[in-house]
């Protein structure tokens, strides 16, 4: 797994690629979690370039989600595409992730 | 010492060397101390033999002189007998080497009546003078060889050296001088003046200077006939050529003939009488064209070379003993400690690290060694220690594991066939962790007489987080299903009990459904949980089609919804978990939904055991030993209708 994080003015771009599973999905909860801390009050993540997500995966965006939530940042999810926008569909977590299409309307909105 | 130790080597090549050394010296002193004897000897024996010749010449030139002397007084005035007489007598009265002197006339040359006159005055016994007249007619003077020489050839002559029989053959030599008078300008031969000279006392030097086995010296006469010699009887009977001839050496014949020449020099032979090899220094008398030689012993002349050498080499022996010993104590010294290094690294290497290393009291590398040793002896033992405390901790964790799936796999029904004695319904159902212990669950069981409920669910993550949570899943699960409650309203009641105080956002996807087994009308309910497979009699597998509802555990106000379908007798429900369509090959290719609906297709007709069964073998077959990453459960309920 990959994670490019790119700070822009409207908040910061988190891409995650290749595998996220029980292994790497700690990864991405610290970064994830670093850059809550920084004070960031957006947060998009691009799950464009992600091949697999396992329910780990799914938990460590779900833990996420919670402390951005605590912290009183908005955490957005988009690029949803093949087996992982059928998981977040099958689990029901698009309905509580606030999912958006692309990277530009998930800053949009 | 051992023979491929380090003292060996150490003191082997030390003495090896000091050997050459050892040997390079003696060499370079024999060579040099041979060459500077040899040079002085040279030096000595040209000397000797050169002052030897002019101490011999030196005294025959005083006698010429006094001969040439008288010569010149006999050509000028009168020559009286008296005054003959009187020059006689004082020749051998101022002159104590010259044994006789005559002064001999022509014939009829001193008065017209006397055909011979020659008074020859010589020495007796007794130290007086005696007088003889010489000629008659059976010793005709004028035919003699020191009267003829001097007068034929007209000048002085020394004849060759012979006995003299008036001197109780004492061996002599003369020189004769011819003298003349002046006649109208004409030179008028009248008579030869010559003096006897003894050889004994150049016999008495020269053999004085000889030693037979160091060396000796020679005198050779213009033929080469021995004049002197240490062997008497060589002494004017052999010459140097008969001599060559009876030794057998062809070079003293090249010397005899360089020497009568009147060359001198140096040569060397080989293999002569009493000195063995030698060198030979000679010189010539040139008046008499005689040569003195000199013989000095190879062998006595470099004994003293020999003798020194040999010296050296006792010395050198002594202190390469010395050495030895010394070198072989020191290197037997300094490896001491490394020797005991070994033994106890010996007994390390055997497997005892409680073996006893030397003290490292030496401040040098076998010291350093010796306390590197020590330390990787302490590492290795901490090393040890820490391992087997891990290895210990390890275990005990592994045996609590294998508590632990036991224990996890016993809240499972495990018993096959479940309910022999209920004829409407086959259920069959496996499990497999990753791990020991894992976060899938199924459970089945009557919630009444006529209502099954049946279930399948996958908490997210795996190991003991994930069994802890499927534990308790499975027991609110039952406890909640069995208040007779629908599926939709058992998964809301238990997500709100798993939802709440749940900090680690664990959560799990759950298949609920109930039969009404007289029936085979099913109600179910779904938790995110992915759609299970419906394979009906006459029909392709199918989907059941997927309500999307949130995984348990998260919202705590989650509402599920209630959903129902009849199953005709026949017809199999196959309820899995993300483990059977996400198990990947070693090429990382996933199972996947396609492959898994084609299995079911030809697990038609199959009995709810034999399914599973022929599932979980495709995908072993396809997984070829990869290692598994997800826990697979599978559970297939067929229905098979009311029996009356």
């Amino acid at each position: 797994m990959k994670i490019v994080c790119d700070k822009r003015t409207a908040g910061t771009l988190l891409q995650v690629n290749g595998r996220m599973d029980a292994v790497s999905a700690p990864d991405f909860e610290k970064q994830c979690l670093q850059v809550i801390e920084d004070g960031e009050k957006t947060v998009v993540v691009d799950l464009a370039g992600l091949e697999y997500i396992s329910s780990a995966g799914l938990r460590s965006l779900l833990t996420s989600a919670k402390k951005a939530k605590a912290a009183k940042c908005v955490m957005r999810v988009c690029g949803l595409a093949g087996m992982v926008q059928e998981v977040f569909q099958v689990s029901g977590l698009n309905s509580i992730f606030a999912v958006a299409a692309t990277v530009e309307e998930a800053f949009a909105s | 010492m051992r023979v491929h130790g380090i003292a060996f080597r150490l003191a082997s090549l030390t003495l090896l060397t000091a050997t050459l050394i050892l040997a390079a010296i003696v060499g370079y002193n024999y060579t040099v101390s041979r060459s500077m004897i040899v040079n002085l000897a040279e030096e000595r024996g040209t000397l000797l033999a050169e002052s030897t010749a002019s101490q011999i010449s030196g005294t025959f030139k005083a006698v010429q002189k006094v001969i040439d002397a008288i010569s010149f007084s006999l050509e000028n005035g009168n020559l009286t007998e008296k005054r003959v007489n009187e020059l006689g007598q004082r020749i051998l009265h101022n002159n104590p080497e010259i044994y006789g002197s005559a002064i001999a006339f022509e014939a009829y040359g001193f008065q017209q009546d006397r055909k011979y006159y020659a008074p020859y005055y010589h020495r007796t016994d007794g130290g007086k003078f005696d007088f003889t007249k010489l000629g008659s007619e059976d010793y005709q003077y004028f035919y003699m060889d020191w009267y003829q020489l001097p007068t034929e050839l007209k000048h002085p002559v020394w004849t060759e050296p012979h006995y003299e029989k008036g001197a109780e053959y004492e061996l002599m030599t003369t020189y004769s001088v011819p003298f003349y008078q002046s006649q109208d300008e004409h030179k008028i031969l009248k008579g030869v003046v010559s003096a006897d000279i003894s050889l004994r006392w150049v016999q008495k030097l020269i053999n004085g200077l000889s030693s037979r086995d160091d060396g000796y010296v020679f005198m050779l006469s213009r033929y080469g006939t021995f004049i002197a010699h240490p062997d008497e009887s060589l002494v004017m009977n052999e010459t140097i050529f008969t001599n060559a001839e009876s030794l057998k050496l062809p070079q003293l014949r090249d010397l005899g003939r360089r020497m009568v020449t009147g060359e001198s020099g140096v040569v060397e032979l080989k293999g002569l009488p009493n000195t063995g090899d030698s060198f030979i220094y000679f010189s010539s008398l040139p008046e008499q064209h005689w040569s003195v030689g000199v013989v000095f012993s190879k062998k006595k002349m470099l004994a003293d070379v020999s003798s020194l050498n040999s010296k050296v080499a006792i010395f050198g022996c002594i202190g390469f003993l010395a050495l030895a010993l010394l070198i072989t104590g020191l290197a037997h010294r300094i490896t001491h400690p490394l020797r005991k290094l070994t033994a106890s690294a010996n007994i390390m290497a055997s497997g005892n690290l409680d073996a006893e290393l030397p003290d490292a009291v030496s401040q040098d590398e076998v010291g350093e060694l010796t306390h590197s040793f020590q330390v990787m002896r302490d590492s290795i033992n901490n090393y040890i220690a820490n391992l087997t405390e891990t290895t210990a901790a390890k275990e005990r964790i592994e045996s609590e594991l294998r508590i632990a799936h036991d224990i996890q796999m016993g809240i499972l029904p495990k018993l096959f066939p479940a309910f022999p004695e209920r004829m409407e319904f086959d259920i069959y159902a496996s499990i497999e962790p990753a791990k020991e212990v894992g976060g899938d669950l199924y459970d089945f069981f009557f919630v009444d007489e006529n209502n099954f409920c049946f279930l399948v669910g996958d908490v997210s993550g795996k190991g003991v987080p994930a069994a802890f949570f499927m534990a308790v899943t499975k027991t609110l699960l039952k406890v909640v299903a069995e208040r007779r409650l629908d599926p939709g309203e058992v998964l809301t009641k238990v997500n709100s009990d798993l939802a709440e105080d749940n900090e680690s956002c664990m959560f799990v996807t759950l298949f609920l459904a109930m039969m009404d087994i007289n029936t085979g009308k099913v109600q179910y309910a779904s938790a995110g949980h992915n759609p299970p497979l419906m394979l009906c009699k006459g029909k392709d597998a199918e989907w059941i089609p997927p309500q999307n509802e949130l995984v348990a555990g998260i919202m705590d106000d989650t509402v599920y919804t209630t959903r129902s379908l009849t199953m005709q007798p026949g017809d199999t429900m196959f309820i899995y978990t993300d483990g059977v369509t996400e198990a990947m090959n070693k090429a990382q290719e996933l199972y996947s939904e396609e492959r898994l609906v084609e299995i079911m297709n030809q697990c038609r007709g199959k009995s709810a055991e034999q399914m599973v069964l022929t599932i979980d073998t495709a995908l072993k077959t396809f997984t070829g030993g990869a290692e598994q990453s997800d826990d697979i459960t599978m559970l297939a309920m067929q229905y098979l209708g009311k029996k009356s």
